[in-house]
């Protein structure tokens, strides 16, 4: 089965089974550095490849930027 | 004197007392080029959502490898918020250590410190190495050091505002009492101030704007970092106590015209 997540607000379209990492490569995320959140709870990097996305599920994606 | 003299911050040695911001410069190749003139070893960086509409460039790949990188908090207005910012920045991969700053002041950009003790407190309970950044409080740096902050880090004057030292009275009491390392943090504009700030006993100073603005930011990051170097030696070195009245410093007698 297919389905949305939500990426920083926005609707995604997800494939079945499809990897938090995998969507992180699809949207061009394949920096030192991504930081995620999966309904509100920050997911472990070395999780990436194993978590499995789900309908519904909303993520907040963010890396580091300049600042002091 | 003892040439060794490392900035021990929970443990972990540092040579180089000076931490800089990545914020604010015109371009990445410049401000790689002006942290390398720094020598920081330490470098903050902001955390943030990605615009996948414009995500631009990819600040980590203009990064010194060998540096610590230390995720801020910044845009955090409650303790709730900070403690979420640090957990999403650890758990994809930066480091456990965190500059704390909580902050619900847009004209000046003042730190809460009641938010920020409450999150400090629980970053530390979940193994976080913390580094509050606070208005110059010498009962709150008593404070966080009791819950088991790694530094506390008072600001000189308002972030950005280059004013230089001006609530040096209360960080000299800081400095005096200080039981972790004191970092003088934010409204440095001059390598002059962070010397005054590094020549009164501060164990660091981080500083961002002034070099990120200067005309020439690699030239004012190697500034920078002869003025703690130089502030540091003379801190180390013992100041001479001021005086009254002059004192000569050529013999008084013997003069040619004399007798």
């Amino acid at each position: 089965m297919s389905g949305h997540v939500v990426v920083n607000g926005r609707e995604q379209p997800v494939g079945r089974g499809e990897t938090l990492a995998a969507l992180l490569e699809r949207l061009g995320v394949g920096a030192r550095y991504a930081l995620v959140e999966r309904n509100g709870e920050p997911v472990e990097r070395a999780r990436y490849a194993e978590v499995r996305l789900e309908d519904g599920d909303s993520l907040v994606v963010a890396r580091p930027v300049a600042g002091g | 004197m003892n040439t060794h003299d490392p900035l021990v911050i929970a443990g972990r040695e540092f040579r180089s007392r000076l931490l800089t911001g990545t914020g604010k410069y015109d371009t990445f190749e410049t401000m790689r080029e002006a942290l390398a003139a720094s020598g920081s070893q330490i470098v903050t960086v902001a955390v943030r959502r990605i615009d996948f509409d414009a995500p631009g460039e990819d600040i980590t790949a203009f990064l010194p490898e060998d540096v610590l990188l230390l995720p801020n908090t910044s845009g955090c207005e409650t303790a709730e918020e900070a403690v979420r910012s640090a957990r999403l920045a650890r758990a994809g991969g930066l480091p456990d250590w965190v500059k704390l700053e909580v902050i619900p002041d847009a004209r000046y950009l003042l730190p809460d410190p009641v938010e920020t003790l409450r999150a400090a407190a629980q970053l530390v309970e979940e193994d976080f190495t913390v580094l509050p950044y606070v208005l110059p409080d010498p009962v709150l740096q008593k404070k966080l050091e009791e819950v088991g902050c790694a530094t506390v880090m008072p600001l000189a004057a308002p972030i950005g505002s280059g004013r230089g030292l001006k609530l040096r009275d209360a960080i000299r009491i800081m400095v005096e009492q200080a039981e972790v390392p004191l970092v003088v943090d934010a409204g440095l504009g001059a390598p002059s101030h962070a010397a005054e700030a590094m020549e009164m006993g501060a164990d660091a100073v981080l500083v961002n704007t002034a070099i990120a603005r200067a005309g020439d930011p690699v030239a004012m990051a190697r500034a920078f970092r002869l003025a703690v170097e130089a502030g540091r030696e003379a801190h180390r070195a013992g100041i001479m106590e001021e005086g009254s009245d002059a004192a000569a410093s050529s013999p008084v007698a013997g003069a040619i015209h004399g007798a």
